[in-house]
C-alpha cells in the first residue's frame, strides 16, 4: 500500500489518522489468521472502560472478524482468545467473511452469472433444427 | 335373479353375481385389492371380507362367494370392521411405509384404504421382509418389497395379453412375483400392469419421481397412436405432458392403452418445430410467419394446390385445409399418404363395422393382412376373447405371434379367392362370421374380393354385421369422411402437378413426384416431411389442441387441448386460416366454434359423438381379383408415428425389446 493511496483512501486499513492515534493510545494485542490486528487503549475511557478495536489487514468489512476476536471485540470476554478458548479442533474449517457482493457469491442454479444453465424444468422442449 | 339383502337393503342381482358385486349395486364400497372386474377372481388379499348368512359364523370373502337366494349381507357391523383392521394389519407387516418417496402415493389403493378401513396406530414391532427388486424391461420398475401379493399383474399378463411372462416363486411370506427369468416384458400392452397394482410395486419407469397426483392437470383426449381411438387422459403440468393414462370406456378400450399409447408422450418435448423455417438456397433458415405466407402467396398457386393429410391430424384441421383449398378452386385432398388406393366410394366397406365390444362375440374370424398385435393391440385383446369363447381364427398373411390359438393360411392374397375347403365351411357354417381386412390386404386389392366373400357368407344378417376394415392411422375414417381422398390415391395428386402441396403433418408420404412443387410442411415434428420440406410452418401435436377423431369404427370421438404448443407454433386450423388471407380467398370461418360448426353442418356424423352410420355394404365387383404376397405396413411396433420416433422412451423399447440390443442401465 502506497503512502498516496494511505493518505487519500480510507477503505482499506487504517488511515494516516487511525495509524498515528493507534500507535500512540493503543496497544497492539493479537493478529487473526487474516492478518487483521487488534488493538486496546492504554488508558480507560470517560466511563472508566477500556476501548477496543482492528486494523484490518486489506477491505474495512467488519465481517472480516471471526468469530472468537467478535466476542472480544464487544467486550463479550475480557481475554484473548487464544488464552481463554480451546484450541481449534483440526475438522474446524476456516473463517470467511460475508461473500455477499462480491464475486464468490451464491448464485443460485440458472442464475446469469452461473452462465445462463439451469436443470430442467417442466416444460422445457427440445427443438428441431435441420442439421439434427 | 337371486334376492338378497345388503345391510337391511333388498335387492336382485343378476344371475352369476358374486357378494361383492351385490353389495356394489346396494352402493356400498367394499375395499379389495386382488379382486379387479375384468380378471379373474383370486380371492387371495382378504380384503373383501362381509358377514354373510346363512353361512359358517364368520367374515367371508366376498369376491369369491356367489350371491344365492334370500343371503342376508352385512357390511356394516363390528365384526366386519374388525376383520377389515386385521388384514390390513396382516397387509402392512410386510409392507415397508416408505410412502413419501413412493410414486404410487397420493393414487396408492393401499394407502387410501389403509387410512378408510385400518386400525389407527401401529402394533408391530418386529422386523420386516425384504425383496429384491425386479427387472421387467425399460418401462415397467419394480420395487418388490412393496408387493402385497395380489396377483393382478400374472392375471393380467395371463388372461389379458395371453403371454405368460409374469408369474409368482415360492409360497406364503416368500412368494415373489416375477418375469420369466427376469426378462423384459415385451408384450404391447405390458404397462397396464403399472395401473392394475394396487401398490408401488409395479410402478412407471419413465415417470419415475417426476411428479405427485395432485400437481396434475388431468384433461381427456384421445389416443392418436394407432386408429383404435383408445379413451385416454392427459396428465400435465405447467406445458409440458407427463404422462397418459387410459380412461375407461367398455366399447373401445375398456380400461387398457398399448404401451406406445401411454409412453410416446415424452416425444412431445424433442425434436418439436417452434419456428418458421424457410429453405433459401438449399437450406433451411428460421424465418418468420410473414415471409413464409408472402412466399406461399408469391407462388400464386391458384387451383394447382393439393393437400396431404397425415396419420394424426383431426377433423377440424382437415376440414380447415380442404376449405382452404376449395377457395381457391382445387379439390386435390388425400390422406393415404402411402400410396393406397382403395374404393371409398362407400364408406360402410371400409370401416370396422362389427365395432370392437361386439368382435368378442364372433365365432369364426378371418384376418387377412393384419398385424393385428402391432396394428390395433387392444383389438387383439377382444379377439383373444373371442379365442377363449370358442371361436375360430384364421389368418392370411406372413405369420407373426398371435396370443390366441389361429391358423395361417398362406402369405398370398389370392388365397382369398380359393380359400381352403375346413376355412370356407367354418365361416359359412359359423353363426356369428367375421372379416377383417388389413391395410396390407387394402394394398393388394383384396377389398373387393373380400366384399365378395362377405355377400358369399352372408356377413351382414339379423343385429350382425362382420364386414370389417382394420386401419391403423388415427385420421384415416376422418379424413375419409370429409372426402380426403381421390379415385387413384396420391398418384392423382401427383399428376395433376400441384404448384404447392400443404402436407398436413404427413411424413409417410413420398415427396419425389413433388420435385417441383412449393412443399409446405404444416407440423409438429421435425421428422421426413420437415426435412424435405421448402416451407415448414410450426403447429400443435394432438396434446395442444382441441379436435374431432374418428376411429377405426367410425366413432367419433373429441379430444381436449391439454397444454399449448411451444414457441411460435400455433394451432393447426389458425395457421389455414391466416394462409387464406395471405392468399386473398375467404373460408367463411374466424372462430375454431365457427369452424366446428361448418364442419358439423357438412359432415352432421362428426357432430354426435356415437359410431357413424355408412349404410349398407356395396355389392362386390366380381371382376376384381387380388394377387401377390402381403407385407405388413408396420415394421416397428414402437417407431410408427413422428412422435414415438422422437421419444426416447420408444426408441428404448424398440432397441431393447424388438431389436434385442442390451443396453447398459445405470446402477441403482
Amino acid at each position: 500500500m502506497g503512502i498516496l493511496s494511505k493518505i487519500f483512501t480510507w477503505w482499506d486499513g487504517a488511515t494516516i489518522g487511525t495509524s498515528l492515534w493507534s500507535s500512540r493510545n493503543g496497544k497492539h494485542v493479537g493478529t487473526d489468521a487474516q492478518g487483521n490486528r487488534y488493538f486496546r487503549s492504554k488508558k480507560p475511557d470517560a466511563r472508566g472502560r477500556e476501548r477496543r478495536w482492528v486494523i484490518y489487514a486489506g477491505a474495512n468489512d467488519a465481517s472480516r472478524v471471526p468469530a472468537e476476536w467478535h466476542g472480544w471485540l464487544h467486550h463479550s470476554y475480557d481475554d484473548l482468545p487464544e488464552s481463554h478458548l480451546p484450541p481449534p479442533k483440526i475438522w474446524e474449517v476456516d473463517y470467511t467473511p460475508n461473500a455477499t457482493g462480491t464475486l464468490s457469491a451464491y448464485r443460485p442454479k440458472g442464475a446469469l452469472e452461473q452462465g445462463g444453465k439451469r436443470a430442467r424444468a417442466t416444460g422445457d422442449y427440445e427443438a428441431w433444427t435441420p442439421d439434427a | 335373479m337371486p334376492k338378497v339383502t345388503v345391510d337391511g337393503q333388498e335387492l336382485d342381482v343378476p344371475d352369476g353375481a358374486t357378494v361383492l358385486q351385490a353389495c356394489e349395486l346396494a352402493g356400498k364400497e367394499i375395499p379389495r385389492f386382488c379382486y379387479h372386474e375384468r380378471l379373474s377372481i383370486a380371492g387371495n388379499c382378504r380384503m373383501c371380507l362381509v358377514e354373510v348368512k346363512p353361512g359358517p359364523p364368520k367374515p367371508q370373502a366376498s369376491c369369491a362367494l356367489p350371491a344365492a337366494e334370500g343371503q342376508q349381507i352385512r357390511t356394516d357391523t363390528p365384526m366386519v370392521k374388525k376383520a377389515r383392521e386385521g388384514v390390513m394389519e396382516f397387509l402392512l407387516i410386510n409392507h415397508p411405509l416408505d410412502c413419501p418417496i413412493c410414486d404410487q402415493g397420493g393414487e396408492c389403493d393401499l394407502q387410501d384404504q389403509s387410512v378408510a378401513y385400518g386400525r389407527g396406530a401401529s402394533r408391530y414391532h418386529e422386523h420386516k421382509r425384504a425383496v429384491t427388486s425386479k427387472n421387467m424391461g425399460p418401462l415397467i420398475k419394480t420395487i418388490m418389497t412393496r408387493c402385497i401379493h395380489c396377483t393382478r399383474c400374472v392375471r393380467f399378463s395371463e388372461e389379458v395379453a395371453g403371454v405368460d411372462e409374469i408369474g409368482a416363486l415360492y409360497r406364503g411370506e416368500n412368494m415373489q412375483i416375477t418375469t420369466y427369468l427376469e426378462q423384459a416384458a415385451k408384450h404391447e400392452l405390458s404397462a397396464n400392469v403399472i395401473d392394475l397394482c394396487p401398490v408401488g410395486a409395479l410402478t412407471s419407469r419413465p415417470y419415475a419421481y417426476e411428479a405427485r397426483p395432485w400437481e396434475l392437470k388431468k384433461t381427456m383426449s384421445i389416443d392418436v397412436s394407432d386408429a383404435v381411438g383408445a379413451n385416454i387422459r392427459i396428465d400435465s403440468r405447467g406445458r409440458e405432458v407427463l404422462r397418459a393414462l387410459p380412461r375407461i370406456n367398455d366399447d373401445v378400450n375398456e380400461e387398457w392403452i398399448s404401451d406406445k399409447a401411454r409412453y410416446q408422450v415424452d416425444g412431445l418435448t424433442r425434436r418439436r418445430l417452434d419456428k418458421v423455417w424457410i429453405r433459401k438456397a438449399g437450406k433451411l433458415q428460421a424465418s418468420s410467419w410473414n415471409e413464409a405466407f408472402e412466399l406461399i402467396a408469391a407462388a400464386k398457386p391458384g387451383k394447382d394446390i393439393a393437400a396431404v393429410a397425415g396419420d394424426m391430424v383431426d377433423c377440424e384441421t382437415m376440414f380447415a385445409a380442404r376449405k382452404l383449398l376449395n377457395a381457391l378452386g382445387s379439390n386435390l385432398v388425400e390422406s393415404r399418404q402411402t400410396g393406397m388406393n382403395y374404393d371409398v366410394s362407400n364408406l360402410a366397406a371400409v370401416n370396422f363395422n362389427t365395432g370392437f365390444a361386439e368382435i368378442e362375440n364372433a365365432d369364426a374370424v378371418l384376418i387377412v393382412g393384419s398385424h393385428v398385435r402391432w396394428e390395433a393391440a387392444l383389438l387383439n385383446v377382444r379377439l383373444r376373447k373371442a379365442a377363449k369363447s370358442g371361436a375360430k381364427i384364421f389368418l392370411v398373411g406372413p405369420e407373426w405371434e398371435t396370443t390366441y390359438p389361429a391358423e395361417f393360411i398362406g402369405a398370398d392374397v389370392s388365397v382369398l379367392h380359393d380359400l381352403p375347403a375346413h376355412v370356407a365351411e367354418a365361416m359359412s357354417k359359423a353363426e356369428r362370421p367375421a372379416v377383417i381386412l388389413g391395410g396390407a390386404a387394402l394394398a393388394k386389392g383384396a377389398l373387393h374380393p373380400a366384399l365378395a366373400l362377405a355377400a358369399e357368407w352372408n356377413l351382414v344378417r339379423d343385429g350382425w354385421n362382420g364386414f370389417n376394415v382394420l386401419h391403423f392411422s388415427a385420421a384415416r375414417m376422418g379424413s375419409l369422411m370429409l372426402g380426403f381422398a381421390q379415385k387413384g390415391g396420391m398418384a392423382d395428386i401427383a399428376a395433376a402437378k400441384p404448384k404447392v402441396v400443404l402436407s398436413l403433418g404427413a411424413d409417410e408420404m413420398d415427396l419425389e413426384p413433388f420435385a417441383d412443387a412449393l412443399k409446405v410442411y404444416i407440423g409438429h415434428h421435425g421428422d421426413k416431411g420437415a426435412h424435405g420440406a421448402e416451407i415448414i410452418l410450426p403447429a400443435a401435436a394432438f396434446t395442444e389442441k382441441s379436435g374431432t377423431y374418428v376411429n377405426t369404427e367410425g366413432r367419433v370421438q373429441l379430444a381436449d387441448k391439454a397444454v399449448f404448443a411451444p414457441g411460435d407454433a400455433r394451432e393447426d386450423w389458425t395457421i389455414l386460416r391466416a394462409l387464406a388471407d395471405a392468399l386473398g380467398v375467404s373460408v367463411g370461418f374466424d372462430s375454431f366454434e365457427q369452424l366446428r360448426a361448418q364442419m358439423i353442418a357438412e359432415v352432421p356424423a362428426l357432430g354426435h359423438e356415437a359410431v357413424a352410420d355408412y349404410g349398407a355394404l356395396p355389392k362386390a365387383d366380381m371382376s376384381v381379383k387380388a394377387s401377390g404376397a402381403m407385407s405388413y405396413p408396420i415394421k416397428d411396433f414402437y417407431m410408427t408415428n413422428p412422435i414415438a420416433r422422437a421419444s426416447a422412451v420408444m426408441q428404448q423399447c424398440s432397441a431393447e425389446l424388438l431389436h434385442g440390443e442390451a443396453l447398459p442401465e445405470a446402477a441403482e
